[in-house]
């Protein structure tokens, strides 16, 4: 696979790749804010395109990177090639009733499952790193980061209570 | 006053109209100048404020179009731009001006006119590539750099029909000065230019605005095309962050430059009585020239004439420089002439980039049908 990223001026930045059994895919970031994507298979000449908007390609993108995503709860997962591979997922959960009044000292999360809380979305307001203090509530919805087995642990040990 | 206000609503009403339809809105803003102004219901009429709004369109314009050009870009495709540049500058001009001058312009009318003819509308052109989801096709690439080589072929043309009576030297001299004030300020003063155009508040856009039209005073007041030296400008602030520059000036550009078709439309005079030979003539002209030259670069960049016809078929349309220079340079009759090429062919090149791929099956079809024993390359 080969990617091919090209500047083309006043329209945009175009990004190519021909997968290994020969078929091209060209994604198109235009200057009017669309994104487009366009399939070759191999040996057909005209390809299909599909325009998206900003926010579907992200979905679209997040589907492709083989991340969950529910109605609610979202996933993402990011591979950072040039180190070693790592991979992290960040997953977005809704606080259930069970742990609600607890805070994320008292419920252990990084010594049981070795995620970590880095966000709280509460009544559309967003709160960043919480303190060890911070106390859940019910609708909360909380933005845990960690490997994708730390994730799972978390879902099991944490969403349960 | 009231004219302009009329003018935008009417253009409102276009613009939705226009999107509805995926057709390009500058010839409906040309029809209904025509139809508003002087030589139609009278309405609107050219005035001081009209005139001063039509040259920020005009001048907006052409910033645009030098944020656009970056000319490391250019040097880094240089094969590609130049043979297809210079295919498309030789049969286009040459066509156009040899029509325009056994139609009986004088010499120097025939060059505005073949200039006029020459160059395609890029923002069609690009329009239609992606509203056609086009992108992909290897034509694509080539009908975009074409694009590139005739904003370059606008600058030197700009220059040169500037320099008419004036003294070479000091003409040169001057602009090179400006020119290289203009390279120190993006190149010394990027990390400054970048700090403005990082603030949230309202500092940016002012900012912008007062740069283009201070570049475009000064300019005037050394006696050097100002329009060039916008484009200067461009070039020069697109080594900074474009991105930020043209989402400042998008807003000036697109509401000026609609007062600017309006108003050359209102503009346009009948009462010297209409050559409909002549234009239509000019229009047929406009037409072949374009598929004689994509033919000809499909030929020389791709191997195929069916190629060509993919890039007829999106550089047809001209547009906003073809009544730039209509606007700077030309008299009452070459005006009328241009608007209705610009009308006539923008109309055609959005149906043409419509179905260029549906007529290029046709013909690949075609060419299998009529000869069965004869195989069709495969791949080409």
């Amino acid at each position: 696979m080969s990617l091919r990223s090209l500047n083309l001026p006043g329209l945009g930045t175009k990004y190519e790749f021909e997968t290994d059994k020969g078929d091209t895919v060209a994604i198109f970031f235009t200057k009017t804010g669309t994104i487009q994507m366009y399939t070759l298979q191999k040996g057909c000449k005209t390809p299909s395109a599909a325009e998206m908007t900003m926010v579907e390609a992200r979905r679209l993108g997040n589907i492709l990177t083989g991340a969950i995503i529910e109605a609610d709860q979202e996933s993402v997962e990011i591979a950072f090639s040039a180190l070693a591979d790592l991979r992290v997922t960040i997953h977005s959960f809704l606080i259930p009733k069970g742990i609600s009044g607890k805070t994320i000292e008292d419920l252990q999360i990084r010594a049981k499952t070795g995620a970590t809380v880095i966000a709280v979305c509460r009544h559309d307001r967003n709160i960043i790193n919480p303190p060890p203090a911070f106390v859940f509530e019910t609708g909360d919805a909380a933005l845990v980061i960690g490997e994708s087995d730390q994730i799972r642990m978390f879902e099991r040990e944490i969403m349960v209570d | 006053m009231e004219g302009i206000v009329l003018a935008l609503f009417v253009c409102l009403l276009l613009v939705l109209l226009t999107k509805y339809l995926s057709v390009p809105a500058i010839p409906f803003y040309i029809l209904a100048g025509v139809l508003l102004g002087s030589a139609g219901l009278g309405l609107v009429t050219s005035d001081e404020i009209s005139r001063f709004l039509s040259g920020l369109g005009l001048i907006f314009l052409l910033f645009f179009m030098g944020l656009g050009l970056k000319p490391e870009r250019i040097a880094a495709n240089r094969s590609a731009v130049l043979t297809s540049g210079f295919i498309d500058l030789n049969v286009n001009m040459i066509i156009g001006f040899v029509g325009a001058y056994l139609l009986g312009f004088s010499v120097s009318e025939s060059l505005i006119v073949a200039s006029a003819f020459y160059i395609s509308s890029t923002a069609m052109a690009i329009t239609s590539l992606i509203e056609n989801r086009k992108l992909m096709l290897r034509e694509a690439e080539t009908v975009i750099w074409l694009m590139v080589f005739e904003d370059l072929v606008l600058i030197i043309f700009l220059a040169l029909i500037s320099a008419g009576d004036q003294n070479l030297i000091i003409f040169l001299i001057k602009i090179l000065g400006v020119l290289a004030v203009l390279y120190a300020l993006a190149h010394y003063g990027k990390e400054f230019l970048i700090s403005i155009l990082d603030r949230d508040d309202e500092l940016p856009i002012i900012f912008t605005f007062v740069a283009v039209l201070t570049t475009a005073s000064v300019s005037m007041y050394l006696g050097i095309p100002e329009t060039m030296m916008v484009i200067a400008l461009g070039v020069a602030f697109a080594t900074t962050d474009p991105d930020a520059f043209e989402q400042h000036a998008r807003p000036f550009k697109d509401v000026f430059l609609v007062v600017f078709f309006v108003f050359f439309g209102a503009t346009i005079d009948f009462s010297g009585g209409v050559n409909w030979f002549m234009i239509t003539i000019i229009c047929l002209l406009a037409i072949i020239s374009k598929l004689i030259s994509g033919v000809l670069t499909g030929i020389f960049i791709h191997g195929s004439a069916l190629s060509g016809l993919e890039i007829w078929g999106n550089t047809i349309g001209r547009g906003e420089f073809s009544i730039a220079i209509a606007v700077l340079y030309g008299s009452p009759l070459i005006g009328t002439t241009i608007a209705a090429m610009v009308i006539v062919t923008s109309i055609i090149g959005s149906f043409t980039a419509k179905y260029s791929t549906s007529l290029r099956r046709g013909i690949t079809h075609l060419g299998r049908k009529k000869s069965p024993s004869h195989r069709v390359h495969p791949g080409r």
